[in-house]
């Protein structure tokens, strides 16, 4: 949230981001170290008369030439084709971090069967799966390809540096500050010229052992650290992910740039289309091209900074195995190039070969996003801040007397004791009990807002609790870490710590947190973690933390240990419920534990459009359940914005309202009426659609795939979508193209695939796809709405509840109606998950799914879940059927356990569309229904 | 026999309307008509004709939702409550049986998952009383309304007669003003003449003076030149006196001497006077003296007097204090202190004092002076009676409310403090806040107008362009008014950053109620 609104005061200009705040690549020792190589500068060789291997693991030491420190290089084969490489020190004078397993990795990932299939002095050559790694003794080389297709090559332009843990050489370092560098280098020199097989001592570079960023030292006591390698895909041009950036969805060449950055950092006003670090970091890459999706995920938890760069494919580097069939043309190639600033090397090749393997793949290893309650998925309305009981109660009304169905509500730091989390201000919220019970009686449910930072009040518990248990992260001289942020002087729990994590997750209890109700649920801001006076606006890399770890190893995790952690409560307060935690830091592994929102936007354009590469990066590296604050934080947007903003809100995963304490009421209500009226469609939209997100998380939690999506993850082959930005797929079956330009009357529309068709979601219009169309979005005065273009994908069906309630859980009984959309072949399928939306119990088997086809003018439903225990009252009142040429004779239904009777129709010449009436039947049963 | 009476007549309503007005379910009497059995329905938008089994099946045919007024089923229908022994309503259709009661009666839930209390009677009863309640505050608050209106008008009458009162005053004393100007301006002609005349003659008087003064001094000194008093001054006589020794060589040689006697080997008076003094004077000195007679007295020129340092602290007070101007008006107070500096010099060098006023002067100055007392009184009175004229405009101007209700508000503050704040409002002048432990006055903005919604003008005040807030807009302050026996300024919020409601209660806000329609007893249908 809102960095800075204390600092702000003291400034004369306050806009935009300063990025005086934050280092470039060349304030950065050891970015600056790397990003400095020069092409085949890695000085490494791989004694491959040592290497061992067992049934799925290789093990060899790698060394430097030069200084002749030795490495241990690791290949393991992994289930589900993937392969892993670690690279650690052979004989460290100090352990470096590594997320313990179980924190990062869900566990220890299986292992598969390495192969090998060649074996000398100077190459090794292993298969796993399809594929097959070679490694290269001299220079150090690793390529992997799939069906001997070169697909990834590591330290391909000898850009590998591994900065081993050394002792700081205080007597040399005197010296030479005495007789001055000329002489140290000729002794230097000289040593080289006496005895070439002794081994050098790596050249001291400046901010090795002392780095100074604006006021703040780093004292860097262990010295330098940093691993940094290279990694090429060639035959790629296109690479995704490693989010959060507000940049563009397609990765782009970082040659005339900075590298993208991966620190968690709290951002102040962020500028667009800059490779800047901001909230989170997941340090997940995926590449694709026609013939495959591959992904890499580097496992480190430092700070982390990645070049990119375009690039073409000397065929001459890869083996004559792995030569290419394309022939004489040229071959793109995207090199990378990965700095970390400490940890270790350990890199997962997810070998896809198709997108949704790769998600797959990806989420074998750090798990997917749990199913979450329907009402998360609901709307949600925020603002910092609603002031008192009496403004929530208004909000609440306000949504019901404007016939707007709403799920939550939101308390930002307002709502506490002085930004004492736990706490309540005794004055706006007195009855906090009262007024969450009051809300909740419509099926509604509130968040409030618990950051990691703690008011340094001795009268405070938590701190008082804190600082007796000895829970705060300590400073570099051992001291309780001080830094500033919304109470003032703060400190700052160290969540790391699992008996940190532990006390957090007590203080949900209900007798704890004073005023919670099981219908409270958690908003963890701050947490990446904001230090106002801090340098980066963040937290000391030499302060520390559990296991002696330094800051600068932990930097990226630490939000997430927070959101773990709160989620720990929730499921504590609350065994058999769903947690609900949403956070603004995150890391790889952040998707079990809830939903990310995109911080603090501006209520502008630019804002508006660039949320959807922004939720697609974070889509594709697991993080699915993620949200753009609509309307946008800071500034007033204007009735227009706010309006294109719902619409295109309502499409994506999490769909919260928020605004900043100085920005002007905007609730939907305060619009005109125009405005208004689109808002409330769009809401409808969402919850008309709530089965089909549901559903679509359902799949996410099983296979890790998205439910938004780049055009490219569905339709592969089609290159014009590799770096589609302005429209995506929610789920495979519907395609939204939301405006974000002010006075928009069109936009073009790209629908693609040859073989497809689509039809218009308002106007059941078909079209054919790979065709780029016009669609109005500003209807003339007659019908004065703003339309915000969605295109249902022929062939796929679509559950829904038509009927609109006040809030998601008043639906759980209700109809649904089924969206048939037919393709050129005149079939369509999809399916149905559903659930009690709220417990555990699905995990038991406790849900249905149904699976829909429809072929040869029949309707089916089978049952995906035959051992399944769940019941509802919930039946089938409609069934639509787009596309469908001529007007049937009769429809017939067959139910299970009755016989077939005659449905009642309705066709439209105009629209081909089939209006099936009240077909009735429970949707638990299995039935076909047939048009004659 | 009475009650009797009234049972029988129910017993006829329902054996009549009811038979012929048996309804759907969420169908209001009104609309029964339109839901007839065995006939089939059309859509109350006209555009379908469905079978009367249609009706809340469950099922949504009409676009607009007129099948299905007592399911859920329509996602634009509404649903009539009757909440018989409190107010009939209409809810969208979309809350019949979601688990919730909306209706009082309970209807709205019938699926059986919730069982709903009736508690229409006792909310009509809570309603009735509450009603009366707000009856009596209103007509209690109506008579003093009428007192405000009585007021006000009284006081707008009684401004109005006084501004007619003031307009011709104004005018007399304009009148009277005009002609004592006149009469000043008549007098003051003469008055300057003889002014004048006496101050040219004085010049004339002091040059010739000053002409024979220095007539003197170099007659005193060509004698003191003349060493042997032969009435001529000789080169030799020159040399004896060591001021003239222009190149300082220690003496005065011939030639020195002869330059200052103009080449004449020796001068009588006459000449001298005419053709050297002016030369000599000021490097001649008289024996016995340091410093010459014409240099300037010490000190003089760098501390400025005290008196001209005030008229730079007026001088400052006029000023707009902008920083740009300030610099500029440094050097002009460095000017003005040098002119000051020569006035006084020239003062100071100069004995001669001009002699009083002859008495045909002193006559036309004390003749003149009693003109200008007459014209400043004359001027002064119009001028106060001209204020309060304005003064009186603009009150007259304010809108007071279409009976002048507002007016006895003028001129009063109303406070309501909160656990931080102390808000004040002064209707028709400001919106203030401070802090309850003390600081500074917030202005949170200066009369607007009344901005109440549509047809409801004077149900809100609008106070703007308060003081500005940092990065934002400038402080505005709305203020429902609500009907109270008392004025009271009752609450203040800050919905918007720099944006606040206040809720201020007034006997100007009441109205009469209208007259009570309905007999509590027997109005269950």
């Amino acid at each position: 949230m809102w960095l800075l609104l204390v600092l702000c005061g003291s400034l004369t200009v306050c806009s935009a981001v300063d990025r005086n705040n934050f280092k470039t690549c060349d304030q950065s020792g050891f970015c600056k170290r790397h990003r400095d190589m020069a092409t085949g500068a890695s000085p490494y060789v791989v004694l491959l008369d040592q290497l061992t291997l067992d049934h799925s693991k290789a093990t060899v030491p790698l060394m430097n030439k030069v200084t002749k420190v030795q490495l241990k290089l690791e290949i393991w084969s992994l289930k589900n084709n993937m392969a892993r490489m670690r690279v650690t020190e052979m004989e460290p004078i100090k352990q470096r971090y590594e997320p313990p397993v179980g924190d990062v990795l869900i566990g220890e990932p299986a292992q598969d069967s390495l192969e090998k299939l060649q074996l000398d002095g100077a190459k090794a050559v292993f298969g796993f799966g399809s594929n097959k790694l070679r490694i290269q003794a001299e220079p150090f080389l690793i390529e992997v390809s799939t069906d001997d297709v070169p697909v990834m090559s590591i330290n391909h332009r000898g850009l590998f540096k591994f900065e081993h843990y050394r002792l700081k050489n205080e007597g040399k370092a005197e010296e030479e500050a005495e007789e001055g560098n000329e002489e140290g280098n000729g002794e230097e020199g000289k040593a080289e010229e006496e005895n070439k097989e002794q081994p050098e001592e790596e050249e001291e570079e400046p901010g090795m052992w002392e780095e100074t960023f604006k006021t703040h030292t780093d004292r860097k006591p262990h010295g330098p650290s940093s691993v940094g390698f290279d990694i090429a895909f060639p035959g790629f041009e296109f690479v995704y992910g490693i989010p959060e950036h507000a940049d563009s969805v397609a990765l782009k060449s970082t040659a005339n740039t900075e590298p993208y950055r991966l620190f968690n950092l709290d951002v102040f006003e962020y500028e667009l289309n800059n490779p800047m670090a901001l909230y989170g970091s997941i340090p997940v890459m995926l590449a694709h091209n026609e013939e495959r999706t591959v992904g890499m995920f580097f496992l480190n938890a430092a700070e982390m900074w990645v070049d990119i760069h375009s690039n073409k494919a000397d065929k001459s580097t890869f083996s004559k195995l792995m030569e290419f069939v394309h022939g004489d043309q040229d071959i793109p190639q995207v090199d990378t190039h990965w700095i970390a600033e400490s940890g270790v090397i350990d890199v997962f090749l997810m070998m896809g070969p198709t997108a949704k393997d790769v998600f797959q793949q990806y989420s074998s290893l750090t798990g997917s996003t749990p199913l979450p309650p329907l009402f998360s998925l609901a709307y949600h309305q925020c603002r910092w801040n609603y002031n008192d009981e009496k403004d929530v109660a208004q909000i609440d009304e306000n949504f019901d007397a404007h016939d707007m169905p709403m799920d939550v509500i939101w308390l930002d730091i307002e709502h506490t004791d002085g930004k004492r989390y736990f706490t309540w201000d005794s004055v706006k919220f007195p009855h906090p009990a009262e007024m969450i019970a009051n809300i909740s009686a419509k099926g509604r449910k509130m968040v409030t807002i618990i950051d990691p930072h703690i008011k340094r009040d001795t009268n405070y518990h938590i701190h008082q609790e804190a600082q007796a248990q000895s829970l705060y992260v300590r400073d570099r001289d051992g001291n309780e870490y001080d830094g500033w942020c919304w109470p003032g002087s703060s400190s700052y729990l160290d969540f790391l710590d699992p008996k940190v994590r532990e006390f957090w997750a007590s203080k949900y209890q209900p007798d704890q947190y004073e005023g919670s109700t099981h219908d409270l649920f958690t908003w963890n801001d701050m947490n990446e973690p904001s230090v106002f006076n801090g340098p980066e606006i963040t937290m000391h890399k030499d302060a520390k933390h559990y296991g002696g770890w330094e800051h600068r190893d932990i930097h990226n995790i630490y939000g997430m240990y927070q959101q773990r952690a709160t989620v720990e409560g929730q499921l504590r307060r609350d065994p058999q419920q769903r947690p609900f935690v949403l956070t603004r830091a995150f890391f790889a592994g952040t998707q079990r534990y809830g939903a990310v929102w995109t911080g603090d936007n501006t209520a502008e354009w630019g804002h508006l459009k660039m949320s959807i590469p922004m939720l697609l990066s974070l889509n594709l590296v697991g993080i699915t359940f993620s949200g753009a604050d609509v309307g946008g934080f800071f500034k007033n947007p204007d009735a227009e914005l706010m309006t294109r903003w719902y619409q295109a809100g309502a499409y994506q995963p999490f769909f919260r309202a928020h605004a900043h304490i100085e920005t002007k009421r905007r609730e939907p209500w305060l619009l005109p009426d125009e405005n208004r009226d689109v808002i409330r469609d769009s809401l409808r939209a969402r919850y008309r659609l709530l089965p089909y997100w549901y559903t679509l998380f359902h799949a996410a939690e099983a296979g890790g795939s998205p439910a938004m999506r780049p055009l490219w993850v569905e339709f592969p082959k089609d290159k014009s979508t590799f770096g589609t930005e302005d429209q995506y797929l929610v789920g495979p079956g519907l395609l939204v193209h939301p405006v974000t330009d002010a006075g928009a009357t069109g936009v073009s529309v790209y629908l693609p695939g040859t073989d497809d068709v689509w039809y218009d979601m308002d106007t059941s219009q078909r079209f054919h796809g790979a065709q780029t169309v016009y669609v109005a979005v500003k209807l003339n005065k007659a019908r004065s709405r703003f339309l915000i273009p969605v295109f249902r994908r022929g062939g796929c069906i679509i559950p829904q509840r038509d009927r609109i309630r006040r809030s998601s859980s008043l639906t759980y009984h209700d109809p649904f109606t089924l969206v048939v959309a037919l393709d050129k072949h005149n079939s369509a399928k999809g399916d149905l998950y559903s659930d009690d939306y709220n417990s555990f119990k699905y995990q038991a088997g406790a849900y249905i799914h149904r699976q829909f086809t429809f072929e040869h003018n029949k309707l089916t439903s089978k049952n995906l879940n035959p051992a399944g225990s769940f019941s509802t009252p919930a039946w089938i009142e409609k069934i639509i059927v787009i596309g469908v040429k001529s007007s049937p004779k009769a429809v017939y239904a067959s139910v299970e356990g009755t016989g077939q009777s005659s449905l009642e129709f309705k066709y439209d010449d105009t629209t081909q569309m089939l209006i099936i009436r009240k077909p009735g039947m429970g949707v638990n049963k299995d039935f076909d229904i047939t048009l004659s | 026999m009475k009650e009797l009476l009234f049972i029988a007549c129910l017993a006829l309503l329902a054996s009549t309307a009811f038979a012929q007005l048996k309804r759907p379910r969420g169908v209001a009497i009104s609309k029964a008509e339109f839901y007839q059995e065995g006939r089939d329905f059309q859509c109350l938008d006209g555009s379908q004709l469905i079978a009367f089994e249609k009706i809340n099946d469950d099922y949504c045919d009409c676009d607009d939702g007129s099948d299905e007024p007592g399911t859920a089923a329509c996602p634009n229908g509404s649903f009539h409550c009757t909440n018989a022994g409190h107010k009939p309503k209409y809810i969208p259709s979309s809350r019949v049986n979601d688990g919730i009661c909306d209706c009082c009666d309970g209807s709205d839930e019938y699926d059986g998952r919730v069982t709903c209390a009736n508690y229409c009677k006792e909310l009509g009863k809570q309603m009735r009383e509450e009603l009366e309640k707000q009856r009596a505050l209103l007509l209690e608050g109506y008579e003093i309304y009428k007192e405000y209106v009585h007021k006000g008008t009284e006081a707008r009458k009684e401004k109005q007669n006084k501004l007619d009162e003031l307009r011709t005053q104004r005018d007399e004393l304009k009148a009277i003003k005009d002609q004592l100007e006149d009469k000043k301006q008549e007098l003051e002609i003469p008055e300057k003449e003889a002014k004048d005349k006496h101050r040219t003659e004085w010049e004339e008087t002091k040059a010739l003076m000053k002409e024979e003064k220095n007539k003197a001094t170099a007659k005193e000194a060509f004698d003191e030149l003349d060493a042997n008093a032969d009435q001529i001054v000789t080169v030799e006589e020159m040399q004896v006196h060591q001021e003239f020794d222009i190149d300082n060589g220690g003496e005065v040689s011939a030639e020195e001497a002869r330059e200052y006697l103009e080449d004449h080997p020796q001068v009588d008076f006459e000449v001298f006077y005419d053709k050297i003094w002016e030369n000599i004077k000021e490097v001649y000195k008289k024996p016995g003296s340091e410093s010459s007679e014409s240099a300037p007295p010490p000190e003089q020129t760098t501390t400025p007097p005290p008196t001209s340092n005030e008229e730079i602290v007026d001088h400052f007070d006029d000023l707009p204090d902008e920083e740009d101007d300030e610099e500029e008006f440094l050097e002009d107070e460095e000017d003005l202190e040098d002119e000051d500096q020569e006035e006084k010099v020239d003062e100071q060098g100069d004995d001669f004092k001009i002699p009083e006023y002859d008495e045909e002067t002193k006559k036309l100055i004390e003749a003149a002076d009693q003109a200008r007392r007459e014209f400043d009184q004359a001027d002064s009175r119009y001028r106060e009676v001209d204020r309060e004229l304005t003064e009186t405009e603009k009150v007259l101007a304010l809108d007071f409310g279409p009976n002048n209700e507002f007016y006895p508000l003028r001129g009063e503050c109303y406070e309501f403090t909160d656990r931080e704040y102390t808000y004040k409002l002064c209707p028709f002048e400001k919106a203030t806040q401070r802090n309850k432990h003390g600081g500074t006055e917030t202005n949170l903005g200066h009369w607007g107008k009344f901005d109440g919604p549509e047809n409801r003008k004077y149900a809100a005040m609008k106070y703007e362009k308060g003081q500005n807030c940092y990065n934002g807009p400038d402080r505005s302050c709305y203020v429902k008014i609500e009907c109270g026996l008392h004025n009271e300024l009752r609450s203040s919020a800050e919905p918007n950053r720099c944006e606040y409601e206040y809720v201020f209660a007034s006997p100007a806000a009441c109205r009469e109620p209208p007259p009570a329609t309905y007999d509590p007893n027997h109005d269950e249908l």
